[in-house]
């Protein structure tokens, strides 16, 4: 009979049988394609929140190609790559308007510009999880960025809990253009390395909670070279929180997901991010998927609703409107069509942001907030 | 999608495997190799063969130990947490006592002879080193048969999802493991077969995932001087086991639910209440024919 504390057969045979090697991590046997197009669009400025320059906001282009192939029992080798083609005006400062509320100085004339991206990993599978090791380049006219990244995933518990270890670290260069005839800095370095660890527990049949704590620690430059007035601290730690649930409705043959993330940082922002999806399959080749995401942030310490010119260039400042105060919602939805061996994926997010929509408060909203479509299509195929 | 399906004959037993596809060509392509691989179990792990590394191990028993690859390391290892698990009674060391207890015989064995027999019986006279395994005595055999048809058969459905078959399933002599649900995403309707009509199954189950071993059943029992005895044999007595009639259970995986029904089948009287405390999803049917357990659930009625 069953002693107090000893696992019920099933537990301890089920424990044993993962060592069999039929059931070790399942390393790619086959390779695996895909391919996406994304055309990213921000809305445009009310004009009158425009002081000079453009009020055309960026439209960029995205196309993504990703493999992945088996090499051997135990490896497994990834190579991405991506593009990214922009135009459009971005802010440069802000300003009291006419009517006492910021206005935008845009940059004049339409920016183009484009960004490279390569980067390759090399995955070792293990009988109980993988470790992997990566590399990428990303490239732009006026900043290059090499990162190396390593990673690692362990199994325990029969597969009932898995931990998974992050680590990176990037190093940048930024040289903005027409850096003399502007009275831009020249050339700058900044570095980042982050840490994150997470812990992933099956709780039942039908639900699983991830959670995750990250931390990230970057120093050099780290203010926007274009903004005619932008001085930030030359150090900026951040640190996350993430819990992720999702669980299996059997009877709706769909799925929930509710995720939450706290972010933080010695900037003093900190925001707090709610998505939930459903995903509901729909016969066997198709899946639909509605989502809500809600976004909250508080502005850093050094914010100021406009620039102000007569602060001594040693004093922390930016009106950059991502380190304001502001709410924003994304609705989107995707679908998947799944074949045998390949899928085609089409997705539209709209995120809308706002002051109001924020918890914390604020004086003034900042004129430059987004709203922005993003489209997405994209196919995979394993053969 | 249409659902292909691939009757073949290995390890002793019909089998079939059942899979849904596009392509055709694609299917019989993953059915091919997944026909392939359960004759690789076959070839290696049977008692019949001299070559088989079952054949190899038994002849050298007494004499010399013998060198074993990792799959075969891993599959004893097993076998000695299904021996823990049931204190002594799923012993892959108790085929000999086949020797003394088989349909041939004419009458009821001596006590001195299984009393024989049993000597060479026990996991515990079982040497391992991380790459041989040595049969202390000579006249030991080992019998790989209650573990490596259902774990073939979780090995064709991993082999199969990693061949991208998304909805199918592998049947290897009743011991199945799902691919994956049927198109509509409705699980499996499997029949558990008659302990004692081969022809009708006893009750219907549903498995959207997962996988269902039986043991027992019809034409596991002979009778010697007018008496029945089942082909279950417990280790530790030397003699025939008055067990349940059989035993399915569900699992997560067919080799896991395999050793329950076997360990359910050799606890004898005490096999209920053994599998109650399992842990395990179970359909047990008695001698006189009676359903316990809660496998079978809402629609699937008896039949």
């Amino acid at each position: 009979m069953k002693t107090k504390g000893k696992p019920s057969p099933i537990l301890a045979l089920t424990s044993a049988a993962l060592s069999l090697p039929a059931f070790a991590v399942t390393q790619p046997v086959e390779t695996e394609l895909s391919i996406m197009t994304s055309s990213y669009k921000e809305g445009d400025i009310p004009a009158h929140k425009v002081l000079t320059g453009s009020d055309e906001r960026y439209e960029i282009d995205i196309h993504q190609f990703h493999v992945l192939t088996p090499m051997g029992r135990n490896w497994g080798f990834s190579f991405n790559t991506s593009r990214e083609t922009m135009s459009g005006a971005s802010p440069q400062g802000t300003v009291e308007g006419l009517d006492g509320q910021p206005a935008l100085i845009m940059s004049g004339a339409t920016i183009r510009e484009s960004r490279t991206e390569i980067g390759a990993t090399t995955h070792r599978y293990f009988d109980n999880g993988y470790m992997g090791i990566g590399m990428s380049h990303s490239q732009e006219n006026d900043y290059e960025a090499d990162a190396v990244i390593l990673s690692g995933e362990w199994d325990f518990n029969q597969k009932l809990a898995t931990l998974a270890v992050g680590l990176s670290y990037s190093s940048d260069v930024i040289e903005p253009t027409d850096a003399l005839l502007f009275g831009r800095v020249e050339k700058e370095n900044k570095h980042s390395g982050s840490f994150t660890i997470g812990w992933t527990q099956v709780l039942n049949k039908t639900s699983v909670l991830q959670s995750g704590i990250s931390l990230t620690k970057h120093d050099g430059y780290l203010a926007d070279p274009y903004k005619l007035r932008d001085v930030r601290p030359d150090e900026r730690s951040e640190w996350a929180v993430s819990l992720r649930y999702r669980r299996y409705a059997e009877k709706s043959n769909g799925a929930w997901h509710l995720d939450y993330r706290y972010y933080e940082d010695d900037f003093g922002v900190h925001s707090h991010t709610l998505q939930t999806a459903w995903h509901q399959n729909l016969g066997a080749s198709f899946q639909i998927v509605p989502s809500v995401r809600y976004y909250s942030q508080r502005e850093a310490d050094f914010y100021l609703p406009f620039d102000d010119f007569t602060l001594p260039l040693t004093v922390n400042q930016s009106s950059d409107y991502r380190l304001s105060t502001y709410g924003a919602f994304t609705f989107g939805l995707k679908g998947i069509v799944n074949h045998n061996n390949w899928a085609i994926t089409a997705s539209f997010d709209r995120y809308i942001s706002a002051k109001k929509y924020g918890l914390s408060d604020s004086e003034f909203e900042h004129p430059a907030l987004v709203n922005f479509t993003l489209a997405s299509i994209g196919f995979d195929i394993r053969f | 999608m249409e659902l292909y399906q691939f009757p073949f004959h290995a390890m002793g037993c019909p089998c079939e495997l059942r899979f849904y596809g596009i392509k055709r060509q694609h299917v019989e392509q993953v059915a091919m190799r997944c026909i392939e691989e359960a004759k690789r179990f076959e070839q290696k792990y049977s008692r019949y063969r001299s070559d088989s590394v079952t054949g190899r191990i038994n002849q050298s028993a007494g004499t010399k130990p013998v060198t074993i690859d990792q799959e075969t390391r891993a599959i004893l290892h097993y076998a000695g947490v299904c021996f823990e698990q049931s204190d002594g009674l799923f012993d892959i060391t108790s085929g000999v006592l086949r020797r003394v207890w088989n349909k041939e015989q004419l009458c009821i064995p001596l006590e001195t002879e299984i009393e024989k027999c049993l000597d060479l019986v026990g996991w515990t006279k079982v040497k391992m080193t991380a790459d041989t395994v040595y049969l202390s005595i000579r006249g030991m055999e080992l019998d790989f048969g209650g573990v490596v048809k259902e774990y073939a058969a979780d090995a064709l459905s991993i082999l199969a999802r990693s061949a991208s078959i998304i909805h199918g399933l592998v049947n290897l002599g009743g011991d199945i493991s799902i691919v994956g649900p049927q198109p509509d995403n409705k699980p499996w309707r499997i029949g558990i077969v008659h302990p004692t009509k081969a022809e009708n199954p006893i009750a219907v189950t549903q498995l959207h995932s997962g996988a269902l071993a039986t043991s027992g059943g019809y034409e596991r029992f002979f009778d010697i001087e007018g008496k029945r005895f089942s082909h279950l044999i417990n280790p530790r007595t030397g003699w025939p086991v008055d067990s349940l009639l059989s035993v399915s259970v569900a699992a997560d995986k067919a080799v896991v639910a395999g050793s329950i029904s076997s360990i359910a089948l050799l606890q004898g009287r005490d096999g209920l209440a053994w599998l109650n405390s399992s842990g395990a999803s179970y359909l047990a049917v008695d001698s006189e024919l009676g359903c316990y357990g809660h496998l079978v659930t809402g629609d699937d009625e008896f039949s």
